[in-house]
């Protein structure tokens, strides 16, 4: 068997496994994903929203926090990072005119929402303690929907579910369905107690767990993911709330999407760097969680060799038999060229393809936000599918060859 | 509450482990089927070829109709060439076993059979050409892969225009001593090459009309 061959089978097995494991989780624990735990007491909480030239949105945050129906939501502090547009006064408007609401400015600015986060956790003194950023809009009862988990003690961070919201594009709505994606798979991964990240829209953390880690990590440019990691490896339980709805609005443009994905990726190669010593060793951090990160950057990166090499070769042989062909004066096309006899490769990977496809649709039915299937066009799921999904690989490795240059621009 | 289902890891292994067992049994069944089908082939090509070698010998004994040793020759160039088509599309679906590769072997050995047994009945009877195109099976280079694919359709072209042709498309670096010793005997240097007639080896080939010049 040639070592390409190998290598292919190798990147298909992981792959198909990763998918079997959802599928399972899935088939196993349907009637769980919406499933929500009714309190046992109104726990007491603070939400911090950390904001830096946000006046576009910040008015909004706020109001959808002040109309949320948990009882127990104490204070909703914003923090001001030292924004330079309007935002400061803004806040102070709604400072005023709602007790619950408070506004704290950090001394100086400290350039991401870790070092803004922390500085509002300072004026917490609830059992819970919750984050939201400035352009995000938590539904009405999106808190109410996750305390229920805090019933259990060992549970220490609660996630929400992240969707999108703002302006239509091709982009747009590619993440749209990218989120519903990445929201039911967060779900599957919690029943495995695998949740990686809590997400900055909205997640609530018990303060006694927050203090535990010492708050987020501020050298880390995916605070989010690196404290989650931090809760599991002190043996924290994470979950997530499906019926948590928070909407945020996504990159727009190629540019501030690319910019995103990099800071988020980055973050996520230092949060394996500063947890490597647990890779493989017990807990569901080292023996899931880890490799589950590791393998998505090998399945990632070894796909884009793939096909990159796969296409090139094709291409370049095309190229010249073309030329050969025009010069020596025969036919460019013949009717062997359409002769096709698939490998066993090919039914594996149409056969991946397929369970990609029937997973990508069952997630997006399972946001049942409208009365369709999925909610998305067809053209949409196919653009995400075979388009959006490819963008990634090459944004794999620059955000490698970023973070070994030590990028860490927020 | 919820309660955490580690099991499905193990599940979820044992399952994906059944499925590419399954598909690499399934693989390997329908390439040992194709492989079954070509060998099924080449027994019969065998005995053609045997045919067409006692029939070139009987030509020396009792001076046998040249047309008659053109026709059984060129016909048994052209069956194995056809299975050789057939062959090669099965070849590049192979992907788990290698008995598409040994059968290519068997098929260039053939061919090789076949240029052997017509060097003595070709100066002989000098009714009909014979072009043996060796070319490089194992090369990764992508610019000597169009050129031996071009080089295919020029020949192919020459061959339906003109029935005289014995042509004999031969994987040269197969590590078979009989065609490491045929290429050796008629100095070929580079592949691809064509000899024709036994007699004259081209290295170029970028349009048909150098070839014909060099054919009866």
């Amino acid at each position: 068997m040639e070592s390409l061959t190998i290598l292919y089978l190798t990147y298909t097995f992981i792959s198909f496994y990763f998918l079997t494991i959802y599928i399972l989780t899935y088939t196993q624990n349907r009637k769980q994903i919406y499933e929500t735990i009714k309190p046992d007491e109104t726990k007491s909480l603070s939400i911090i929203i950390p904001c830096f030239n946000g006046e576009k949105d910040i008015a909004k945050t706020i109001e959808a926090h002040l109309s949320s129906n948990y009882q127990g939501l104490k204070k909703i502090i914003v923090v001001d990072d030292c924004s330079t547009d309007n935002s400061a006064s803004i806040i102070k408007q709604y400072a005023k005119k709602y007790p619950q609401v408070l506004y704290v400015k950090t001394p100086k600015n400290t350039g991401n929402a870790a070092g803004a986060k922390n500085y509002g956790s300072k004026f917490v003194k609830t059992k819970l303690i919750g984050f939201s950023d400035d352009d995000s809009t938590p539904q009405k009862n999106a808190i109410s929907k996750m305390v229920g988990f805090f019933n259990d003690d060992k549970v220490g961070a609660v996630t929400s579910r992240v969707l999108v919201t703002g302006k239509q594009n091709f982009l747009t709505r590619s993440q749209a369905i990218e989120y519903k994606i990445i929201a039911f798979t967060r779900k599957l991964l919690g029943f495995l107690e695998s949740i990686y990240v809590t997400n900055g829209p909205l997640s609530v953390y018990r303060k006694k767990a927050f203090d535990q880690v010492g708050g987020f990590d501020i050298k880390n440019l995916t605070e989010d993911i690196e404290i989650t990691w931090h809760f599991v490896s002190k043996g924290w339980k994470v979950h997530m709330a499906i019926p948590a709805i928070v909407h945020t609005y996504p990159p727009t443009t190629i540019k501030t999407w690319f910019r995103q994905r990099i800071r988020w990726n980055v973050g996520g190669l230092q949060t394996i760097a500063k947890y490597r010593k647990q890779f493989l060793n017990t807990g569901m951090l080292g023996l899931f969680i880890m490799p589950f990160f590791a393998l998505s950057w090998f399945l990632g990166i070894t796909g884009l060799f793939f096909l990159s090499y796969r296409f090139s070769q094709y291409i370049m042989m095309k190229f010249l038999v073309a030329k050969y062909s025009v010069a020596a004066n025969v036919a460019l096309v013949t009717r062997d060229s359409f002769t096709l006899n698939p490998s066993i490769l090919f039914f594996f990977g149409m056969l991946l393809f397929a369970l990609g496809l029937i997973y990508t649709i069952t997630a997006l039915a399972y946001s049942k936000e409208s009365g369709r299937l999925t909610g998305h066009r067809i053209r949409d799921i196919f653009i995400y599918s075979i388009f959006y999904l490819l963008m990634y690989p090459p944004l794999l490795i620059v955000a490698f060859y970023k973070y070994l240059r030590g990028y860490n621009k927020w | 509450m919820l309660k955490s289902k580690k099991h499905v890891f193990w599940e979820a292994l044992i399952i994906t482990i059944v499925i590419f067992l399954a598909g690499l049994f399934l693989g390997m069944l329908v390439e040992t089927n194709n492989s079954n089908k070509i060998s099924n082939f080449y027994l019969q090509s065998e005995i053609s070829l045997s045919d067409a070698t006692a029939t070139s010998r009987l030509i020396e004994n009792e001076n046998l109709d040249c047309e008659m040793l053109k026709e059984s020759n060129i016909r048994v160039a052209d069956r194995i060439y056809e299975e050789a088509k057939l062959l090669e599309l099965y070849e590049d679906s192979g992907k788990i076993t290698d008995n598409m590769k040994l059968l290519h072997k068997k098929y260039d050995l053939l061919r090789a059979l076949l240029w052997i047994s017509n060097q003595e009945s070709l100066s002989k009877c000098e009714n009909y050409n014979m072009i043996v195109y060796l070319y490089d099976y194992n090369t990764e280079d992508t610019g000597k892969k169009a050129t031996q694919n071009v080089w295919s359709k020029i020949l192919l072209n020459i061959k339906s225009q003109n029935s005289d042709i014995l042509l004999l498309p031969i994987a040269a670096n197969q590590n078979l001593t009989t065609i490491e010793y045929l290429t050796e005997k008629y100095q070929v240097k580079q592949f691809p090459a064509l000899v024709i007639n036994n007699n004259q080896i081209l290295y170029q080939l970028e349009t048909a009309e150098p070839l014909l010049d060099l054919l009866n």
